[in-house]
């Protein structure tokens, strides 16, 4: 049953990818296009098994700055979701200045952080990768600490519990599930961050700078750094998946609300 | 009716009880004005009345839930903050209210993991309230693997683990199938009988509250307030005879037309009194 259930979420999507390969390739042997223009699929994967080692170890410098920015960017942002949940005021000063700043393309503070630190420096990057993060974790923690069901306060009100007893028992446990969201949302997004931030200049040890130093001279290799920042994205996205299912029961695989026994 | 539990100090004395939402807007709600309502020792006391009559609230005021705009609440003798305090009454409310990262066991347990009980005695609790509302088997399961019905029934064990003197109820039987509705009511019967616990319970079946309590309560909107109390003398050993019984459906029809206001044509009488 859920063998059958994975088969049907994956074989789609893969038969659309070879497929989309497929034509691709061809379109390039059909229309003649340049390989500066787009190199065929076969050449990028070629670039991408020669340099693998060099893909490897600046995935690993990109990879590492966006999980820098992702851990500490989480612990502030649980940190201050707290705080502004215990003084009200704080809330609604902080909270609407963060759901703004979550709208708006901070990436390009980027810039601003080179100029204090030095040019070989990962820290703007880290910096970058943080910032990014600890906003949409806190606005997403924030929400779940402070959207308790009411029936769950006055039930805790009747029980007489504490206010530790009410944070324990009921925010945080609420706050769990959005965390989570929070964490699926800002992964991608440090990876991204991270990539990006490397496009300002600084040391060209990341794949950020591979892809960019790549486009004129190799399209096929800077096309294969592609390939590594897509892998890098993903596997930051299915480890955070794959945290949540281990922490969270699977509601959705459950019976809903109905009659059944 | 019992000697457990059972002691001279009513469970619940409301006296001159009023509630103004939103005082002095325009969206200000008379919830409430000049209610007296008093529960023995052991009573069980049904609130009745049409929608938006202030049920709800009444029972909030006794859980100290909010505070009464005037007069004065008292539970087992304690001002209304003071018994909430000491944990004097269990309450169930008109949803569930199941904590969803909780399996129901241990929904079941959070009033005692509350109070500082050990492990041990907890669970046993828990699994005998379990037991008693028919959800033994359930016990590891999550909130929204059951029906709303077996929802309630968790919320109503979760409102009986502690033992309280007093059980505050609100609609708790109205998501339940006629079968499960009729065996519930038995048990709570059954359960503050043996206990002596003292119910004030809101209902808006008719035939529910005569069958369930010692006293209805019948209360009408705008401004909320209490028009009549009916005593329903039934006897304490009630059974599934006494819905037949002549004088049940005696109860019925005083309940009714104290809903009506008074005023029951002869028509509507002549139909009959089943269908509530
Ligand atoms: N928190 C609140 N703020 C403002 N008005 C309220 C509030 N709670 C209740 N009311 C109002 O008080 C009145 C009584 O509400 P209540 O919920 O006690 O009615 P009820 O008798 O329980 O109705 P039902 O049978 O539908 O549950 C209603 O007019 C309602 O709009
Ligand atoms: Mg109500």
């Amino acid at each position: 049953m859920t063998v059958r259930r994975l088969l049907w979420a994956v074989i789609p999507p893969l038969v659309f990818g070879v497929v989309f390969i497929g034509l691709w390739e061809l379109a390039i042997a059909v229309f003649d296009w340049k390989p500066y223009f787009l190199p065929r699929p076969t050449k990028i994967w070629g670039q991408f098994t020669d340099n693998i080692d060099l893909v490897r170890s600046s995935a690993t410098v990109s990879g590492g700055n966006a999980l820098v920015g992702l851990l500490v960017g989480t612990v502030l942002g649980v940190g201050v979701s707290f705080l502004l949940m215990r003084f009200r005021l704080l809330n609604d000063m902080v909270n609407p200045l963060a759901v703004a700043v979550n709208a708006v393309p901070i990436i390009v503070l980027v810039s601003v952080f080179s100029n204090m630190f030095s040019v070989t420096s990962e820290v703007p990057r880290r910096l970058m990768a943080t910032l990014v993060v600890y906003f949409i974790v806190l606005v997403n923690v924030a929400k779940g600490l402070r959207q308790v069901d009411r029936a769950h306060l006055e039930l805790l009100r009747s029980y007489a519990a504490s206010p530790v007893q009410v944070l324990v028992k009921a925010r945080i446990p609420n706050a769990v599930p959005y965390l989570f969201t929070a964490l699926k949302i800002s992964a991608p997004a440090a990876v991204i961050t991270a990539f990006v931030a490397e496009y300002f200049g600084g040391s060209q040890n990341g794949l950020g700078s591979r892809i960019t130093s790549n486009t004129t001279a190799n399209t096929a290799a800077a096309w294969a750094y592609v390939l590594g920042a897509c892998l890098l994205g993903l596997t930051f996205y299915l480890v955070s998946i794959a945290l949540e299912s281990i922490t969270t029961p699977k509601r959705g695989a459950s019976p809903g609300g109905g009659t059944t026994t | 009716m019992t000697e457990v539990g059972a002691s001279a100090v009513p469970a619940v004395e409301v006296t001159g009880a009023g509630k103004v939402f939103n005082p002095g807007t325009t969206r200000q709600v008379d919830a409430l004005v000049a209610i007296d309502l008093h529960v023995g020792p052991g009573e069980f006391v049904s609130l009745i009345g049409p929608s938006g009559c202030g049920k709800s609230t009444l029972l909030r005021l006794v859980a100290n839930l909010i505070e009464p705009t005037s007069g004065s609440v008292r539970v087992n003798g304690k001002p209304a903050p003071q018994a909430r305090l000491d944990q004097e009454y269990g309450m169930a409310f008109q949803q569930a209210g199941l904590f969803e990262w909780r399996s129901v066991v241990k929904n079941v347990e959070l009033p005692l993991e509350l109070k500082g009980w050990d492990k041990g005695p907890r669970r046993q609790r828990a699994m005998e309230m379990l037991q008693l509302v028919k959800l033994g088997d359930f016990a590891e399961h999550r909130p929204w693997q059951l029906s709303g019905g077996m929802q309630q029934r968790v919320a109503i064990a979760r409102a009986l683990a502690a033992h309280p003197p007093l059980l505050l109820m609100d609609e708790p039987f109205g998501a339940l199938d006629e079968m499960t509705r009729e065996h519930m009511q038995a048990e709570l019967l059954r359960i503050c009988g043996e206990t002596g616990t003292s119910v004030l319970f809101v209902t808006h079946s008719i035939p529910e509250a005569v069958y369930l309590s010692d006293r209805v309560v019948v209360m009408s909107p705008r401004p909320g307030q209490i028009t009549t109390v009916v005593p329903v003398d039934l006897g304490s050993d009630r059974d599934l005879d006494t819905r037949e019984d002549a004088r049940f459906f005696e109860k019925v029809t005083e309940v009714r037309e104290a809903l009506r206001g008074h005023e029951v044509d002869e028509l509507e009488l002549a139909r009959g009194i089943g269908d509530v």
